[in-house]
């Protein structure tokens, strides 16, 4: 297959950047959208040009690491899959396909299609996390979950912190991101002992770092690699204010 | 970039707390509305635009109201700069995934709404203030009522003779009202200009009101004004029906039980109350 690529490039953080056209030939139906980029590397390569940038890692939709906004939308056409699980069978032969970073204030370039999501490590470090000392193992059953509640807990969980709910905002919101961390652990017995203080430091850190509000427009769900919920988002919200006009120990 | 520092959280559920207010005046506003379909002449349609010119109780909500409005628009505008600048550099191509029309226009909806409410403050609320002149009514028997007591200060002496005058001419003008300055049930001069309620009712006179029926029939009339009317009400439509799916979502409200009840309110005011309100220019104008 045939591609011409519209690729952003862009030196470093502070350079500006700009959209570089690449044709490239040969490409199999079955390649990936990564191996598609690996093979236009290698012959850039070859003409001893700078490669053009981007994050991967598991390359099996895992890890979250990977993440382009293909033709307008964040981890391409196809919907519940991250870019590395992307293939070039989903395009039409000589298609035009534009590839941009992730775009968002709290999300700066680094180099090309990489950008720097350390902002959710930082949401994270607020508190998305329960505090355990360890001690003797605790018998499988001492502590009784609902079937319901843990599935809704694994599924919160299953958010591989990849972006693309930012990059598919309109309004660059981590909502999505910073709701399924909240609810993973609020809906779990363990979890349930800090959520007041845990969404209350999440969502003034979100804030703080420059992401926008959320305008309920559900982009964000709609191209998450992993379908988390928007039910989610309502959860937040409820446990924030919950949390705002109940807790003692914040603020 | 923050404009103020509350959390962004905070701010939505003030837009949505001001919104929901706004919410529950709308049937109120299409009941009153609705009175002017009615084959009476406009006698109902007067009698409630008295009732929400003259209640205590109404005109405390209209302060109330008139605030939400201020705060709705100006929570909405910060929330919508806020965003803007979420994301300093913007895509060059981008696809509208499957997120609903009312919630990606959300604030272009709402300007036009916002449009619409200074023409329509323009033609209603500011002539109720006084700030601009529109037609009036006036009670026939208050303006009887006035008269009689001017009269009884005549036989008394009390009145000057510029004042005895005028009130000679008024006993005149008053008895040769053309019949389209009365209802039907000839309880009320109806579609007087300033200059007439001081013709017919007397210089003094001060207890007229708007004549919003009159106005408001003429103004339907106008095809122009008829059209950006029910332009207006589709923005409106597209508004709500994403307003109150938003407004239990932000209030963290989302639960299989009650959803339902969610999304049949959400559609009664997206396609119900915009169709209520488009059908008085409809059935004026044809
Ligand atoms: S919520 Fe979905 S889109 Fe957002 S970071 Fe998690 S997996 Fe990615
Ligand atoms: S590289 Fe790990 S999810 Fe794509």
């Amino acid at each position: 297959m045939k591609f011409k690529l519209n690729i952003w490039r862009q030196k470093d953080a502070k350079s500006k950047g700009y959209f570089q056209r690449y044709d490239i030939d040969n490409i199999s139906p079955d390649c990936s959208f990564l191996e598609m980029l690996d093979i236009l590397n290698e012959s850039l390569v070859d003409k001893f040009e700078h490669p053009v940038c981007f994050d991967n890692d598991c390359r099996e939709g895992i890890c979250g690491m990977c993440g382009l906004y293909i033709n307008g939308q964040a981890h391409g056409p196809d919907s519940g899959v991250t870019t590395c699980q992307l293939h070039m069978r989903r395009f039409t032969d000589g298609q035009t396909i534009t590839i941009e970073p992730w775009r968002a204030k709290p999300f700066p370039i680094i180099k090309d299609l990489v950008v720097d999501r350390s902002a959710f490590d930082k949401i994270i470090q607020e508190g998305g996390y329960i505090s355990v000392t360890t001690g003797g193992v605790v018998d499988g059953n001492s502590i009784p979950i609902s079937k319901e509640k843990a599935d809704k807990a694994m599924d919160a969980a299953s958010c591989i912190g990849c972006g693309a709910c930012v990059a598919a905002c309109k309004n660059a919101s981590a909502m999505l991101f910073v709701s399924a961390k909240v609810s993973q652990f609020s809906l779990l017995p363990q979890g349930k002992i800090e959520a007041k203080t845990r969404v209350q430091k999440m969502v003034s850190k979100m804030n703080e770092l420059g992401f926008g509000g959320c305008t309920n427009t559900y982009a964000c769900q709609a191209e998450c690699p992993k379908s988390i919920s928007r039910e989610n988002i309502a959860r937040l919200n409820r446990e924030f204010i919950i949390a705002k006009t109940t807790s003692e120990e914040l603020f | 970039m923050k404009l103020i520092q509350i959390s962004s959280i905070t701010k939505k559920i003030a837009l949505a707390a001001f919104g929901l207010f706004l919410l529950l005046f709308l049937p109120v506003h299409l009941g009153i509305n609705l009175c002017i379909l009615r084959d009476d002449g406009g006698l109902w349609y007067r009698a409630a635009s008295h009732f929400m010119g003259t209640n205590y109780i109404v005109k405390v909500f209209e302060i109330v109201l008139m605030a939400c409005v201020a705060f709705h628009i100006i929570i909405a505008i910060i929330i919508t700069i806020e965003n803007f600048f979420a994301r300093p550099v913007r895509y060059k191509v981008r696809i509208k995934s499957k997120t609903s029309l009312g919630s990606r226009y959300m604030i272009w909806t709402g300007g036009i709404i916002a449009c619409f409410l200074v023409l329509h403050f323009i033609n209603f609320y500011f002539v109720k203030h006084g700030l601009i002149e529109g037609k009036y009514t006036a009670s026939i028997e208050k303006v009887d009522a006035f008269f009689q007591e001017n009269a009884i200060k005549m036989q008394n002496g009390e009145l000057s003779d510029e004042k005895k005058n005028a009130l000679i001419a008024q006993y005149q003008n008053i008895s040769e009202v053309s019949s389209d300055k009365m209802d039907k049930e000839r309880k009320n001069l109806i579609n007087l200009t300033k200059q007439e309620v001081k013709k017919y009712c007397g210089e003094d006179f001060t207890e007229y009101e708007p004549d919003f029926y009159t106005m408001s029939i003429e103004l339907f009339k106008n095809k122009t004004y008829s059209i950006i009317y029910l332009l207006v009400f589709i923005a409106l439509g597209l508004h709500l029906s994403h307003a109150i799916k938003s407004l239990a979502q932000t209030l963290g409200l989302s639960h299989k039980t009650y959803n339902p009840f969610i999304v049949f309110v959400a559609n009664f005011y997206a396609i119900v109350i915009p169709i209520g309100f488009a059908i008085i220019p409809l059935a004026i104008m044809f």
